[in-house]
């Protein structure tokens, strides 16, 4: 467990109705950092997610929440918005967030202040006064998310929080979790979304039946999944018939030159070859692969994993 | 934990406060609470209306003006019955037309060969809800006049006169020779056994409060963020709580309303004035709605669950009415014989005592003690059971949306395996 870590989890497993989903997960979350938890459907994550809130309790296994075990001391510390999300029908939006609230240790008055000013903030301050059967579906998700980060927690787990929103949303979203990062907060986010998870998140987990199949930072694992293969683009490069020493083979297409590195070359011994050949270098980029590459490979046993799991 | 044993209470009573005000605002609540009482006020201000402009205060005699026609003297009998005013056409007629009296009635010549008496009514009468109620009560004494101006002319003595004219009284006496009225021994049932069917009543539509809630939060995939916050136990005592208060306002107004109205009916039904509330029978009633809520409600928090949805959740605790309507059922033998080996059997059985023991203090003699004691601890012992069972059922159960449990996963919770 790291030092300062708010969530830690070590060996957890959890089997329901005969099967085990969760099989001796361990992971940590820091303050300030947004751990993506990736992994395909039935993986586990929200089995997981729920141990951390104390919804589901572990079979095997420690969790330790802010140093201690999961339960209701910490619910004004932790914030929620779970993949199956929604309102009461015929109560008004301010009167849900205010109940909400008070569950998680606001006064009355002061979740009703803050839930009106982030509705506001998120322009839905008319929309304060409707039933949740009256908003739409956009209103719904952003009623939810302030919900969830009305007392201003420490700890926020959002699971699949992207599911169903439009674009805007989708960016107003990310800014929240970018500033409540920014402000020390610590986020687990489970997502299907790859490229959400690559722009958003500090580092990864990916799990799969329960397991931890990749677990790190971001750039780390996808480095950990390069192929060794260098896009450049310039003048006076070597042609088909003179290969780098570094390089195994040469592809060109649009202008832009492709190498594969031969095994243990590096790139950087590829761009001091190109440099002494006298050619011109204008761009010059490591290719790695993108996350959804890396998932699917690694859920199909890629060994590279090893070394980020 | 002290520290999440406190907090759990205060959540807990977070959710009871919420529960209960939310309950107590809803339209259906306030239409349920209030339609019984406006039922009965309504059928009061009818009776009230009916019975005001017909009959005098006290139940006495209403004053009628005959002219007679007839050859049979009607002098000594109108002497005799009270409130008949012997007069000529001329005069009742211009009493009529100024309305001094709202009708009088023409004994014609043909009388009592032909049977028909003419009530001749003012041009300005209009119909009202009076009516019926008063041309009743002319009619009882017209038919005393006529009746004593008979016997009269038939030369009988005056006792004979008398039983012709006046029914027999029978008197109802217990064998400790205290008398009791025929209208006192039908309410004496009517009414214990009409609070028994209101409070098992309650406890059925409080229980239903308690379902539709769980469900109601269940499908609107609003209880896995009320979860995070707030632990089961918590969630589901706190839902009991604040809808068993809920419940029992609901039950209290109904009981209020209708002592209320027994007393407002006064002596228009005989024998109800005399039916004086034990307060420890009271309390023992208010127990047994308690209690009866806490067994069934605890069931039904776990079938709210557990059930995929409102109509599941409906049909599965449908089945539950049959232990509570089951005593109502058999209420004539439990009024025999109240210490029958069947009643103790039905206050033995959880489901079922709350109310058999309903209908056993109000039906009976007395309280039966050893029988109050038998299902006291029947029930509690169920209650225990039932809302740890309960409570693992629906902490596992609550966040399988749109799933039907398989008989294993409720196995499993009731055991706290998994």
């Amino acid at each position: 467990m790291e030092p300062g870590a708010i969530v830690a989890v070590d060996a957890v497993r959890k089997r329901l109705g005969g099967t085990e989903v969760v099989a001796g997960l361990s992971f940590d979350v820091a303050p300030g950092e947004i751990l993506g938890f990736l992994g395909p459907n039935g993986a586990g994550k929200t089995t997981t997610m729920r141990m951390i809130l104390d919804i589901v309790r572990p079979d095997a296994g420690t969790i330790r929440v802010f140093g201690q075990a999961p339960g209701i001391a910490h619910r004004a510390r932790i914030g929620y918005l779970p993949e199956e999300r929604g309102l009461y029908r015929d109560v008004p939006a301010i009167e849900t967030l205010t109940y909400l609230g008070t569950l998680r240790g606001l006064a009355s008055g002061e979740a009703r202040r803050r839930g009106l000013r982030l509705l506001g903030e998120m322009g839905l301050g008319d929309a304060a006064r409707k039933s949740g059967a009256q908003l739409s579906r956009g209103m719904h998700q952003k009623v939810q998310l302030i919900a969830a980060i009305l007392h201003e927690p420490e700890l926020l787990i959002v699971d699949e929080p992207f599911g169903g929103l439009d674009p805007v949303n989708s960016d107003l979203l990310k800014a929240v979790l970018r500033d409540l990062r920014a402000r020390g907060t610590a986020v687990i986010m489970s997502t299907h979304d790859m490229a959400d998870a690559q722009a958003l998140c500090d580092r990864i987990l990916l799990i799969d039946r329960g397991r931890r199949l990749l677990y790190g930072p971001v750039g780390a694992i996808r480095d950990a999944f390069a192929d060794g293969a260098v896009s450049v683009r310039g003048r006076g490069l070597p042609g088909p018939g003179s290969l780098p020493p570094s390089a195994a083979e040469r592809s060109e297409r649009d202008g832009t030159v492709r190498y594969l590195l031969r095994p243990g070359a590096r790139a950087a011994d590829l761009f001091r070859e190109l440099a002494t050949s006298g050619a011109e270098v204008e761009r010059f980029q490591e290719e790695a692969p993108e996350l959804g590459e890396i998932f699917v490979r690694a859920v199909a046993g890629d060994p590279r994993a090893e070394a980020v799991r | 934990m002290s520290g999440g044993r406190a907090g759990g209470i205060g959540l807990a009573w977070a959710v009871a406060r919420r529960d209960y005000l939310r309950t107590v605002r809803r339209r259906g609540f306030l239409v349920a609470t209030f339609t019984l009482p406006l039922t009965i006020a309504g059928f009061l201000l009818l009776g009230t209306l009916v019975g005001s402009s017909a009959v005098p205060a006290g139940g006495g005699p209403v004053p009628i003006v005959v002219v007679a026609e007839t050859a049979v003297d009607l002098r000594g009998a109108a002497a005799v019955v009270p409130g008949v005013t012997l007069t000529d056409r001329a005069t009742a007629e211009e009493r009529s037309a100024t309305g001094e009296i709202p009708a009088w009635f023409l004994v014609p010549e043909g009388w009592p060969a032909d049977p028909r008496v003419i009530r001749t009514t003012g041009a300005a009468q209009q119909l009202d809800l009076g009516d019926a109620g008063r041309e009743s009560a002319e009619q009882a004494s017209l038919d005393a006049l006529l009746r004593l101006a008979l016997t009269e002319a038939g030369g009988l003595d005056p006792l004979a006169q008398e039983r012709i004219l006046l029914p027999a009284i029978v008197e109802t006496r217990t064998e400790t020779g205290t008398t009791v009225s025929a209208a006192a021994l039908a309410a004496s049932f009517i009414v214990p056994f009409a609070f028994a069917l209101l409070f098992v009543l309650a406890i059925f539509v409080t229980s239903g409060y308690l379902l539709q809630s769980v469900t109601e939060e269940k499908e609107n995939r609003v209880v896995e963020i009320v979860l995070s916050s707030v632990p089961a136990f918590p969630l589901m005592g706190g839902k009991i709580l604040g809808l068993g208060a809920a419940g029992l306002t609901q039950a209290t107004i109904w009981a209020i309303t209708a002592l209320l109205g027994i007393s407002l009916l006064g002596d228009r039904i005989g024998g109800l004035p005399e039916i004086v509330p034990d307060p420890l029978v009271v309390l023992l009633a208010a127990s047994y709605f308690v209690l009866g809520y806490l067994a069934f409600g605890a069931i039904f928090a776990a079938i709210g669950a557990l059930a995929p949805g409102t109509r599941e959740a409906q049909q599965y605790s449908g089945f539950l009415g049959f232990f509570a309507v089951l005593p109502l059922v058999l209420s004539a033998g439990i009024a025999s014989d109240a210490g029958s080996p069947l009643v103790w059997a039905l206050a033995a059985i959880p489901l079922t005592a709350p109310s058999t023991l309903l209908l056993v203090l109000a039906l009976g003699d007395g309280i039966p003690w050893p029988m109050v004691g038998l299902s006291l601890v029947s029930l509690t012992g169920w209650i225990i059971l039932a809302t740890a069972g309960s409570a693992r059922v629906f902490r596992a159960t609550i966040l399988l949306y749109g799933a039907r449990p398989s008989v294993r996963t409720i196995v499993d919770a009731l055991l706290a395996r998994g």
